[in-house]
């Protein structure tokens, strides 16, 4: 395991590979940045489970390729409307990523975008779960999503993020309004039964929509009962916190919940954006398959625990959508 | 046995008719809504056609009701006022009575407005009202707006997969009702005209600087067209209980991928194929029993081609009447796939075929040319209805009539 990176920036940038390894360079020059990013998470995940050409893919993307459509408005504007380069345009287009991965995986299969917001990965990961239930025998889900400067910067107009410059590392010591900016693509291969490589189940989702007042302390009471499950049956609960004071109160419910629960916050290594939920499902999932959590990473954490069968995740994106799910031990409950 | 899909409502503006009901009156009088823009800022106001609904952004917002409110783009208020006539010919006055979803679809959410201040937003020395459109900058504004405006709080939701994403939207809605996680679900797309999708199709060379035409010899890309269409979903058993009117039934849909080329189809329609073929089967209908097909049809050079082929081979000889109702309401890319659902519902309930305007001379690579006559009286009870997109994305959905 990595050690804990940190950035002072409040833009926390995603770390890119060396793509020849992945995508050949003919092609490559071609691909802007979030292309480059969402085929080569893809194909890392494809390559690790092994599954070969998928069933379907599923994505979800709150903004596309953020520096493409930024580029085509600039074009029209220098250029006049005038002897445009179409590239931008079509990679800019919500789909184009996955568009790519079919091309490459030769996959003839089901094929959808989600693009909203809090819920784009969500519901991409519902929507394969419906297809498992139909008998797609697997699928490649994720999520993509990049942050420019220049987004950055629009977003800071409406106070998304900290005016004071902190480090990420240090992310929940500084509580104020606004949080941090964060990117990143993350792929899973799913299937509706476990393998020996399984990393772990899905063994809830639920989504909700600008909820009323007073949640989630009981929709989180509520989520557990439906499957028949007691606060004590979590072992660790990762949450969303970002240390934005506008939307804390959501998160700090947890505490009266979950009372002595471990509880592991991501933001201070993904950075807030709208796909986060699923950088922390990749997490979950990490830490379910390898019995620990990678301790380097939460120095703010006081004390893990032992073995973990369960883990709830609660996300929210600026108090709009909110997302519970239940990740389990492959196998636990009989796959 | 997973539950059977109702349409109970649906709601639609169009350049040809801010409702379903003057849609159908402009479809009957083969009045075509292209023309030249009135509302969009292009060097190409006068060059290339559109079809953009007869309206200021003021005057959609009086017909919204939300006249004097901020921050509700085009794209927005096109949605709503789809979205009230939904409603309201679904019967529902409370959507809260019966959790509903609103699955949406967009390609470039808020961008008709936002490109107009894009500049003033990323210049810090520059301040102003402007600023309130910073969150319509992506595709979900416009969803949670009409949703918030009219009470939709299920499972709420948007999908772009470029042309065929309302489609996809009315596709997903379907199958959340059939597994059981909502009864009712609302679905469609919304569209506006933008400068950004104006010249992103002419630079690939994708405009005709004539009314589109579809199927023939001589057609040279595509128009731009605006608008929005919403559906209403209904489980089986949520319709019987509430007494719905059944307008059809959704009984077959197929998604697939070209896995091609990102922006053309393959030259022998191998997904449009497939998506025709698994949706009918899904339908449990043969190929005997469609009596229409409105074709994705959009007048580009591959389209038309490669759908065409897809046609052939998959009704052999007998291929049934087909148009593309592009001409009409042009290429409302996000809106078309539920627009077009729309007018395959008409076709079922009217007993009509709807003509494929400004065709005139058949394509050398086909042996079929489409429907341009106005075919009234008809027996139409299945219906096949594309919607292909960039990224290789195709989607057919198969309506048939509500036989009880």
């Amino acid at each position: 395991m990595q050690p804990l990176e940190h950035s002072n920036s409040n833009l926390l940038k995603a770390r890119e590979p060396d793509y020849k390894a992945y995508i050949p360079a003919n092609s490559l020059r071609r691909m802007s940045r979030m292309l480059k990013i969402g085929l080569t998470a893809a194909l890392k995940c494809l390559q690790d489970s092994g599954m070969g050409a998928p069933g379907a893919i599923v994505t979800g993307t709150g903004k596309g390729s953020l520096q493409d459509t930024e580029r085509f408005l600039k074009d029209i504007r220098q250029y006049n409307e005038r002897a445009l380069n179409p590239t931008p345009f079509i990679q800019s287009t919500y789909n184009a990523v996955n568009g790519m991965i079919a091309v490459q995986q030769q996959c003839t299969t089901y094929n959808n975008t989600f693009v909203h917001r809090g819920f784009s990965f969500e519901h991409a990961l519902l929507d394969s779960m419906l297809l498992l239930q139909e008998g797609t025998p697997h699928t490649l889900t994720g999520a993509f999503d990049e942050m420019t400067e220049e987004h950055c910067f629009i977003k800071s107009r409406i106070g998304l993020w900290k005016t004071e410059k902190v480090n990420s590392a240090q992310l929940y010591d500084h509580p104020s309004p606004g949080t941090i900016a964060g990117e990143g693509a993350v792929f899973f291969a799913l299937s509706a039964d476990a393998a020996a490589q399984s990393y772990a189940r899905i063994a809830g989702l639920q989504l909700f929509y600008k909820p009323q007042p007073g949640f989630p302390a009981a929709a989180l009471s509520a989520f557990l009962q439906q499957h028949g499950l007691t606060p004590q049956d979590i072992d660790l609960v990762l949450t969303g916190r970002n240390a934005d004071s506008n939307y804390a109160h959501f998160y700090q419910q947890l505490d009266a919940v979950f009372p002595g629960t471990c509880q592991l916050p991501f933001k201070h290594l993904c950075g807030e954006y709208e796909t986060a939920g699923a950088f922390a499902a990749w997490l979950g999932a990490h830490i379910l398959k390898a019995q620990q959590v990678p301790q380097q990473w939460f120095p703010m954490v006081q004390a893990f625990p032992r073995r973990m069968e369960r883990i709830l995740l609660y996300n929210h994106f600026f108090g709009e959508q909110h997302v519970l799910m239940l990740l389990e031990r492959a196998g636990a409950c009989g796959g | 046995m997973a539950e059977r899909v109702f349409i109970t409502g649906m709601g639609m503006i169009t350049a040809i008719g801010d409702t379903v009901a003057a849609n159908l009156h402009s479809l009957r009088q083969q009045q075509s809504g292209l023309g030249y823009t009135r509302y969009l800022d292009t060097i190409y106001r006068e060059v290339l056609p559109v079809a953009e609904v007869k309206h200021s952004d003021e005057a959609l917002k009086e017909m919204a009701g939300v006249h004097g409110l901020p921050q509700y783009t085009r794209t927005t208020l096109l949605g709503l006022i789809a979205m009230q006539e939904a409603l309201q010919q679904a019967g529902i006055n409370d959507p809260q009575q019966e959790p509903t979803g609103f699955i949406n679809a967009s390609t470039v959410g808020g961008m008709c407005d936002t490109e107009r201040v894009y500049f003033d937003l990323i210049d810090p020395a520059k301040d102003g009202t402007f600023l309130q459109y910073i969150d319509t900058l992506d595709c979900a504004d416009s969803t949670q707006r009409i949703a918030d405006r009219m009470g939709l709080t299920g499972y709420i939701t948007t999908i772009s997969t470029a042309c065929s994403s309302s489609a996809n939207a009315i596709m997903y809605g379907a199958r959340l009702v059939k597994q059981g996680l909502l009864r009712r679900v609302v679905c469609g797309g919304t569209e506006a005209l933008t400068g950004f999708t104006l010249n992103g199709f002419n630079s690939l060379k994708n405009i005709d600087r004539q009314p589109c035409r579809p199927f023939d010899q001589q057609r040279n890309g595509l128009n731009l067209g605006e608008g929005a269409a919403y559906l209403m979903l209904e489980s089986e058993t949520l319709a019987r209980e509430n007494g719905s009117t059944i307008l059809a039934e959704l009984s077959g849909y197929c998604n697939s991928n070209e896995a091609f080329h990102p922006t053309a189809p393959s030259p022998e329609g191998d997904g449009a194929f497939t998506a025709m073929q698994q949706a009918l089967a899904m339908s449990g209908r043969s190929i005997a029993d469609v009596q229409y097909v409105n074709v994705h049809g959009t007048a580009t050079l591959n389209n038309d081609v490669s759908e065409g082929k897809a046609l052939q081979r998959l009704f052999g000889r007998q291929v049934p009447p087909f148009s593309s109702t592009k001409p009409f309401t042009g290429h409302a890319l996000a809106a078309a796939g539920a627009i077009e659902a729309i007018y395959s519902i008409l076709a079922i309930r009217q007993g009509i075929v709807f003509p494929n305007l400004n065709f005139s001379e058949q394509m050398e690579e086909l042996e079929i040319v489409p429907e341009t006559r106005l075919l009234e009286q008809q027996p139409v009870c299945t219906v096949i209805s594309n919607s292909f997109g960039f990224g290789g994305n195709n989607a057919s959905l198969v309506i048939s009539k509500y036989e009880g």
